[in-house]
């Protein structure tokens, strides 16, 4: 009785959504946007680039998404009808869909209407699995639910994924009803299931267009793909057959919030019909064709900030006068320079190395960096955990701040003593010369002279070692690099995503600098136990963030500011720290 | 002139030999292992080995040599190890935009050049000779970049002449809204060096007795210098102009970047910062083959421009 019941509803959901053609997007509405790279491809399990995945997010619903406006980022239902029922201490995942929601039409279906089901995500989530994928996620997924890692373990020894196969920890109980069952508590296994490559996919279709797949993605999400020219351009298409949604979001305390949600308060998602994506690789023509009006926003490139923003990074009066509003965002990434802990100079946990890794941080010339290299547009990292992500304390402040005056007393301290050619030898007398993995661009360049000049300003000596960055990348995995400057933006909007970089287990996957601090890797494994609002999470976090200063695992660097500008026609405009297609969310007014 | 042909498309064989071992030992030496990249943020050396397997890296060198010269006879050249398509798709669909480019370009190029080499070297000496050398020289001297970025602001940006950047789908569309600009400019800086050096193959020409020979016969100057001095001095511009076609494979990288022409300019530059080997072996080893037929079609041609030039 009850599952006729629920049969019925979902015919009746079906029909709903089947006529819920009339809150489609306005087709005359069209936004024109910019990509400074040219995508992949969009079959979500095989691409990791932000582009690609852009416009993946924009075509494919995962179970879970984030709050519009929430900050930190907060994960919010999509296709799931509420959040997950957790059980078994976090071992336990039961996650309920909304009915009759469709996929786009695509021949693959045969002409019918096609209903996304629980299956889709346990054949999405096994695809991820599948080592002929060879995803870029699967880290995401590997090792975490019961029975997959068996059904890996198969595969390589066949050949072949056996998709039909069950996995305990990952079942349908019903049409639409999900569960998960995890060999450890997870509490972050939400951010996983909002990722926006855990988009559903269909069977029907991964296997109609094969090695192909690429160039067909087929979702249930608010856009498809019209038109791709490879590399050139992008056009989708607002999905005719989307489910209703509401733009209901609440303002933060950003004042911004407001305006957005008077301006898109109410309205269908989404609102605009097609969204054009060029791919203009060169900042002067991004620049140039937003100065044209032939792009409606744009993520201004830092050569030319001087153009639109005065010193005070205010819009300058010609573009305010015609009506441009500047949307300026910290983003969700860190750069830093990594020591490694295995290095005979620089490594281990000795009292003179860890002084000599401090004095190096606190040499480092970090406000000349922001002043010098990022011209301005980049804030302090004061903790491993940007602004946005949960785990950020804006009142965090690092105990190795710019100081070269007490970086040179430390290392006089410890008997790093100066040589005739005034450069400082190692307290056993050998030499000491600090040795930089660096990359062959102008960036790179740069960033290099201040090194060097930061540490001639406390008597070290240090040399740079070009390549290219997959062969650097490769020493590093293997802790052949004494430094190395790298970045790290979330994938996910919680400090765990970043702190795992210094996690020791980590090691020869993202712990690049092979930091093991005992300390650290016990308060890391405590954190992973608790739940993400959990109070005492934050304060391990912010823990973990202290012992790393202390033991000088990196010289932590900047997060990048964003400068967006945008045409006074679009509205609901806000930066998102991890949804990327923020245009989902926003309007077009008419304009000439 | 059979034989010749023969032996010379026999000689193309040890020539693509040593291009194929050139490319395939440079790649290896200096182009990083493509599974680091492609294993994305995170991943672990089990998720890398399985991505070497799987794109063939694992093998001896021997092994990926003995494919790679399979893939040249087949002129399969498999898919993009970062996209997933199909080379041979990537090369049909980029080579349209490049050539839509270049093709008028060199057309325009070729006679514009001549045409003007004819004119200054015939005023050899003259104040006109003097300044358009003058401006050769200057032309010569910018880089290619700063001719882009300046037309481009003025044209397109100020004047509104162009679009910015761009590429439509229609050839005629094309050719005369998104490739106009990207023309121009290249016209703008192809013409100075082809004109100073076309001219000193006319020079060369004008003193020779046939000329001299040909006026105090009476044939008028028009007829000496575009019937005589230019066929004459024809064989050192085909070969100019046949060492300029493998080009046309290649694009232009500068301009399909900043005007955003899908063309093989771009994919080159994409697939060198991608490591993606499948799409840097194909090209390379058209082009390599391009250069080889555009020296034999040169030739070819010499013969047919002057007789008197043998095929041994």
């Amino acid at each position: 009785m009850r599952s006729g019941f629920r049969g019925l509803a979902g015919i009746l959901a079906l029909l709903v959504a089947t006529t819920a053609t009339s809150l489609a997007a306005d087709p005359a509405k069209v936004l024109r946007i910019a990509f400074p790279v040219a995508e992949t491809g969009f079959d979500p399990v095989r691409v990791s680039d932000l582009y690609s995945a852009t416009v993946i997010e924009a075509i494919f619903d995962p179970l879970y998404t984030y709050d519009f406006l929430a900050r930190p980022a907060k994960i919010v239902p999509n296709t799931a009808d509420g959040m997950p029922e957790v059980s078994d201490g976090g071992r336990s995942y039961l996650i309920h869909l909304k009915h009759g929601i469709l996929f786009s039409p695509d021949p693959a279906f045969g002409g019918k209407p096609r209903e996304l089901s629980a299956e889709d995500y346990v054949y999405t989530f096994k695809r991820f699995a599948d080592p002929a994928n060879r995803s870029p996620w699967a880290f995401l997924i590997n090792d975490r639910f019961v029975g997959l890692d068996e059904q890996v373990e198969q595969a390589k020894k066949t050949g072949k994924f056996d998709y039909d196969a069950a996995i305990p920890g990952i079942v349908a109980l019903d049409r639409y009803t999900l569960r998960l069952t995890l060999k450890r508590p997870d509490y972050l296994l939400p951010y996983t299931l909002a990722h926006s490559a855990f988009g559903a996919m269909a069977r029907e279709v991964v296997e109609k267009y094969g090695n192909d797949l690429q160039a067909h993605p087929v979702g249930t999400g608010p856009y498809l793909l019209k038109e791709w020219r490879r590399a050139a351009r992008i056009v989708l298409e607002a999905n005719p057959g989307y489910r209703k949604r509401i733009w209901d979001f609440q303002p933060g305390d950003d004042p911004w919030d407001r305006q957005v949600v008077a301006e898109m308060k109410g309205k269908t998602i989404p609102q605009i019909g097609r969204i054009v994506i060029s791919i203009i690789e060169e900042g002067q023509s991004r620049w140039l064709a937003f100065s044209r009006k032939e792009l409606d926003l744009l993520a201004l490139p830092a050569t030319f900030r001087a153009e639109a923003l005065d010193r005070s990074n205010r819009l300058k009066p010609a573009l305010a006068k015609d009506g441009v509003k500047l949307y300026r965002a910290i983003d969700p990434s860190v750069s830093y320079a990594f020591f490694n802990f295995r290095d005979p100079v620089v490594g281990g946990f000795s009292k003179e190395k860890i002084a000599l890794r401090r004095a190096v941080i606190m040499g480092y010339d970090l406000p000349e960096e922001i002043r010098v290299v990022d011209k301005g547009q980049a804030v302090q990292a004061q903790m491993p955990i940007p602004y946005g992500v949960v785990g950020f304390d804006p009142a965090y402040r690092s105990i190795n701040q710019y100081d070269p005056v007490l970086a040179n007393e430390l290392l006089d301290y410890y008997g790093y003593k100066k040589g005739a050619d005034g450069y400082r030898t190692l307290p056993d007398g050998k030499p000491l010369v600090l040795q930089m993995a660096t990359g062959t661009a102008a960036a790179d360049r740069e960033r290099d002279e201040l090194w060097l000049k930061s540490m001639n300003a406390i008597g070290i000596r240090m040399v740079f070692n070009q390549g290219k960055f997959a062969d650097q990348l490769k020493a590093a995995k293997a802790c052949h690099l004494m430094m190395w400057d790298a970045a790290w933006t979330a994938d996910y909007p919680d400090g765990d995503d970043f702190l795992q970089l210094l996690y020791g287990p980590n090691t020869g996957q993202s712990n690049n600098g092979c930091y093991q601090s005992k300390a650290y890797d016990a308060m890391y494994e405590q954190s992973r136990l608790l739940s993400i609002d959990s109070v005492d999470r934050q304060h391990l976090y912010l823990d973990m963030t202290r012992q790393m200063e202390v033991d000088g695992a990196w010289v932590l660097q900047t997060s990048p500011e964003r400068n967006e500008l945008i045409r006074p026609w679009v509205l609901g405009y806000k930066k998102h720290p991890i949804l990327n297609a923020d245009f989902v969310y926003l309007d077009v007014e008419a304009h000439k | 002139m059979g034989a010749y042909i023969l032996r010379r498309l026999w000689q193309m064989i040890p020539t693509m030999l040593g291009v194929v071992l050139l490319v395939f030992f440079l790649f290896n030496w200096v182009g990083g292992d493509p599974a680091y990249v492609l294993a994305g943020k995170i991943s672990n050396q089990e998720q890398i080995d399985n991505i070497r397997r799987q794109l063939g890296i694992d093998q001896p060198y021997y092994v990926q040599l003995g494919i790679f010269v399979k893939q040249i006879l087949t002129a399969n050249f498999g898919a993009s190890w970062s996209t997933n398509e199909k080379v041979s798709h990537i090369l049909l669909t980029r080579l349209g935009p490049s050539l839509t480019v270049l093709v008028p370009l060199l057309i325009l190029s070729t006679l514009i050049s001549i045409a003007l080499a004819l004119a200054v070297a015939y005023v050899r000496g003259s104040l006109t000779d003097r300044l358009v050398m003058i401006v050769c020289t200057i032309g010569l001297s910018v880089s290619i970049l700063v001719y882009i970025i300046v037309f481009q602001y003025v044209f397109a940006y100020k004047l509104g002449w162009f679009p910015v950047q761009g590429w439509g789908d229609g050839f005629w569309h094309n050719l005369a809204v998104y490739a106009s600009l990207p023309i121009l400019i290249s016209l703008v800086v192809s013409i100075a060096p082809d004109l100073r050096l076309y001219r000193t193959f006319m020079l060369d020409e004008i003193n020779q007795d046939y000329v001299r020979t040909g006026r105090a016969k009476g044939v008028s100057e028009n007829r000496i210098m575009w019937v005589h001095v230019l066929r004459n001095a024809s064989i050192p511009i085909i070969t100019n102009l046949m060492s300029s076609l493998p080009g046309l494979l290649l694009g232009s990288f500068l301009i399909e970047r900043f005007f955003s022409i899908p063309g093989i300019g771009r994919e080159v530059i994409l697939a060198v910062e991608r490591s993606d080997f499948p799409v840097i072996k194909a090209i390379t080893v058209y082009v390599a083959f391009a250069t080889i037929l555009t020296n034999l079609l040169a030739d070819l041609t010499y013969k047919a421009v002057d007789p008197r030039v043998q095929l041994k």
